[in-house]
C-alpha cells in the first residue's frame, strides 16, 4: 500500500513537467525511502533519474515496494486538473493496476478524485551509479536556463568549456556565434546566486541544444543547478529537492570520428 | 531469399527478441545495409503512379537511384550513417537456387508475352526485375558522390553485413533476409530502408537473445534454417517449421536428424534430398566468404556537390532543386557531429531470468492486440 501527500499539488506537477517531454513510458518504484523512476529518451542520448525522499512529503508511507507504469502525458493531464495549492494524495495498493490521485482544497473543503490506468512497461534499467566527474560548476538555475536558450539561437549545438576560473559557453552557427562567460564569485546576501566552480582536470564538451532545452525545464524545481562534466562522458545536472533530486545524464557530441 | 517461417517460429518461441522501433531509436548508429536487397526493392517499389518505373530520358531506369538517395537521406536525417554492402560472387552452392531463379525467369517472360491485360503485364513485369550490374555501378558512383561508404563483399552481402556488425564496426546489420541471423549480427534491422509513408516500425532482431529464447546454438539455427529451406540446398521435405524446431530440440543436429529419417523409424513421407550438401551450407554459413571487419575502414565524407548535380540532374534527369536541396540534409547531417548515444557509458543492469521469462509471456500473450492496436514505439502496454 502507497500513500503519499504533498502539501501542495504545485511540487509534484513541477516535478512531472519538468521531464515530461523527454520521456514518455515511466515506471515509478515506490518503496519506504520515498518514490525513484528512471527513464531514457527515444534517441538514448538523454537519461531521467528521480528520486523523490520522503521528506518532500507531507506525509508518506510504502510498507511494500510497488512499481508504478506510467504514461506521463496522461498523468500530466490529471495533474493539470488540480489546483496549485491543493493537497495531493498519492494512492495505490500492493499490486495495482491503477493509481488514485486525491487533489484536497482543505479551505473550500473540496476534494476531487482522479484514477490513473497503469502500464507494464518493459524499460531497460541502466547502471548510472559510481561515476566520477572532473569538474563541478554549481549556478544559479535561471541563469543556466537563459544562456541554453539564447544560444540555441544560434546553433543547435552548446559548447562548454571550463578553465581554472571561467566557464565559457559557446555556440557557433550559419548566422554567426554568440559566447557567455561566467565566473566563479560568492554572493553573501543571496548565497543562491552564486557561482562554484570545482575542477580537476579543465573540459571541453559539446551537447546537443535540443537536450538541454528538456533538461532547462528542471529550473524552477531548484534555485541552483549542479554540472558536473567530465572528457567524452555523459554530463550530470542535478536539481535538488527538497528531499531528492532530479537528475539528467546527457551523452556529449564527438566532432571527429573515433 | 530468406528462411521460410523463421519469422513465425521467432514470434512464437522468442518473442522478447524482436523489438518494434522507431526510426528515431537508431540516432547515432551505423548499419552495414544489404545493398542488392534494398536496389531490388527500389525497382519494386519506387515506381509512378501508373506503376511503370522512373526512367531517364534516354530511358534508362533511374527507381534505384532514387531509392538510395531518398531513403539515405531519410536515414541521414535521423542520425543515422549507413553503409552499403554489395553482394560479389555467389558461393558455388547457390548455382543450385540461381538456375532454379533462371528457370522461373523464363516461364515469366513466356507469360508476358502472352499477357494481354495491364494489370497482367505489370505483374509479370515486377516479377522479371532484377538487379544488374549496371544498377550496382550506378548505386556506387551515386554513393561515393554522396560521401558515403560502401563495401564491395567477396561474397554474400549479408554475410560482410554482420561481418562488420560483429567486429564492431556498425552496430547492425539491415537486410530483410532472415539468413542474415545465421551469420550471427548481434542485431538485425529489417524493414529499414522502407519508405517512410508506410509507417511501418522498424523491426530490431537481437540475435543472442534469440538464441536463448528457442535454447539453439547458432549451429543449431543454422541447421534449422537449412531444413526450412535457405539458398544454398534444399529441404526436407514434408518437413514444415514446427516439425523442424521439435526435431532439432530432440536429436540436437542435422548428421542425427539425417541418420533418424534414414533409419525409417520416422515418418516415412519425410524425404531427404539425393546428396544433400547441408553440411558445406553449413559451413558457407559458419565461414562465410569475407572481408575482415577488423580491416575495413569506414568514412562518412562530404558530399561532393558539383559532380553529384552534373550526375544526378545532367545525367539522369532529376530535379536540380530538389537534389540541391539533399545535398544541404546530407551536409547538415554531417556537420552536426556525432551525438553520443548512453549505452556506450553505462551498462544495462541485467534483467533476472525471471523477468525475462515474465516478458516472453507478455509479449506472446499480447501479440495478437499489439498489432491490430499497433502504435509504433510504444513498448507499454496498458493493463487490463
Amino acid at each position: 500500500m502507497l500513500e503519499g501527500i504533498f502539501e501542495e499539488a504545485s511540487l509534484f506537477k513541477k516535478i512531472i513537467d519538468s521531464f515530461k517531454d523527454c520521456v514518455q513510458l515511466v515506471n515509478f518504484n515506490c518503496n519506504e525511502h520515498g518514490i525513484a523512476a528512471q527513464a531514457v529518451d527515444d534517441s538514448r542520448v538523454l537519461l531521467v533519474s528521480l528520486s523523490i525522499g520522503t521528506e518532500s512529503f507531507q506525509e508518506f508511507r510504502c510498507d511494500r515496494g510497488v512499481t508504478l507504469g506510467v504514461d506521463l502525458s496522461s498523468l500530466s493531464k490529471i495533474l493539470r486538473c488540480g489546483n496549485n495549492n491543493d493537497n495531493l494524495t498519492l494512492i495505490a495498493d500492493d499490486t495495482p493496476d491503477s493509481v488514485l490521485l486525491l487533489f484536497e482544497d482543505t479551505k473550500k473543503d473540496r476534494i476531487s478524485e482522479y484514477s490513473l490506468k497503469l502500464m507494464d512497461i518493459d524499460a531497460d534499467f541502466l547502471d548510472i551509479d559510481g561515476m566520477e566527474y572532473d569538474t563541478t560548476i554549481t549556478m544559479p538555475s535561471a541563469e543556466f536556463a537563459k544562456v541554453v536558450r539564447d544560444l540555441n539561437q544560434l546553433s543547435d549545438s552548446l559548447n562548454i568549456l571550463v578553465t581554472k576560473d571561467t566557464v565559457k559557453f559557446v555556440a557557433e552557427g550559419d548566422i554567426g556565434s554568440g559566447s557567455v562567460i561566467v565566473k566563479p564569485h560568492t554572493d553573501m546576501d543571496k548565497p543562491q546566486e552564486s557561482v562554484k566552480v570545482e575542477l580537476d582536470k579543465p573540459v571541453d564538451l559539446t551537447f546537443g541544444s535540443k537536450y538541454l532545452l528538456d533538461i532547462i525545464k528542471g529550473a524552477g524545481l531548484a534555485e541552483q543547478i549542479t554540472i558536473k562534466l567530465s572528457s567524452e562522458t555523459p554530463a550530470l545536472f542535478e536539481f535538488s529537492l527538497q528531499s531528492g533530486y532530479l537528475q539528467f545524464f546527457l551523452a556529449p557530441k564527438f566532432n571527429e570520428e573515433e | 531469399m530468406g528462411i521460410k517461417g523463421l519469422n513465425a517460429i521467432i514470434s512464437e518461441h522468442a518473442p522478447s527478441a524482436v523489438r518494434r522501433l522507431e526510426i528515431k531509436h537508431f540516432f547515432g548508429r551505423k548499419v552495414a545495409i544489404d545493398a542488392s536487397m534494398s536496389l531490388y526493392q527500389f525497382l519494386i517499389a519506387v515506381r509512378q503512379q501508373d506503376g511503370v518505373q522512373l526512367a531517364s530520358e534516354s530511358g534508362e531506369t533511374t527507381s534505384h537511384l532514387m531509392g538510395i538517395f531518398y531513403r539515405t537521406l531519410r536515414m541521414i536525417d535521423n542520425g543515422i550513417k549507413p553503409c552499403y554492402v554489395f553482394d560479389g560472387k555467389p558461393p558455388i552452392l547457390k548455382s543450385h537456387e540461381l538456375d532454379k531463379r533462371s528457370a522461373r525467369r523464363a516461364t515469366t517472360e513466356e507469360k508476358l508475352k502472352e499477357a494481354v491485360e495491364e494489370a497482367e503485364k505489370q505483374k509479370h513485369e515486377r516479377r522479371l526485375v532484377r538487379v544488374t550490374p549496371e544498377h550496382n555501378e550506378e548505386a556506387k558512383k551515386l554513393l561515393r558522390l554522396m560521401g558515403l561508404p560502401y563495401v564491395n563483399a567477396p561474397g554474400e552481402a549479408e554475410a560482410q553485413c554482420a561481418e562488420l556488425a560483429k567486429a564492431g564496426k556498425v552496430y547492425a546489420a539491415a537486410s530483410e533476409d532472415m539468413d542474415t541471423l545465421c551469420y550471427r549480427t548481434p542485431y538485425l534491422l529489417r524493414h529499414l530502408t522502407f519508405s517512410e509513408a508506410k509507417k511501418e516500425p522498424i523491426h530490431e532482431i537481437n540475435v543472442e537473445v534469440m538464441l536463448e529464447g528457442l535454447d539453439l546454438t547458432i549451429e543449431q539455427l543454422i541447421d534449422l534454417g537449412i531444413m526450412l529451406g535457405c539458398d544454398y540446398c534444399e529441404s526436407i521435405r514434408g518437413v514444415g517449421p514446427v516439425t523442424a524446431l521439435k526435431l532439432i530440440k530432440e536429436h540436437k543436429t542435422l548428421e542425427n536428424i539425417v541418420t533418424y529419417i534414414e533409419s525409417g523409424d520416422a515418418n516415412n513421407k519425410w524425404k531427404i534430398p539425393e546428396n544433400w550438401p547441408y553440411q558445406e551450407a553449413r559451413d558457407l554459413f559458419l565461414k562465410p566468404d569475407v572481408l575482415k571487419g577488423s580491416e575495413i575502414d569506414l568514412k562518412w565524407t562530404e558530399p561532393l556537390e558539383q559532380e553529384l548535380i552534373d550526375y544526378m540532374c545532367k545525367e539522369k534527369g532529376f530535379n536540380e532543386e530538389r537534389i540541391r536541396s539533399g545535398i544541404k540534409r546530407l551536409q547538415k547531417g554531417l556537420k552536426t557531429g556525432v551525438q553520443g548515444r548512453l549505452d556506450g557509458f553505462f551498462k544495462l543492469k541485467p534483467k533476472t531470468k525471471e523477468q525475462l521469462a515474465v516478458a516472453n509471456a507478455k509479449a506472446k500473450s499480447d501479440q495478437g492486440k499489439t498489432k491490430t492496436k499497433g502504435k509504433i514505439g510504444k513498448v507499454g502496454r496498458p493493463k487490463k
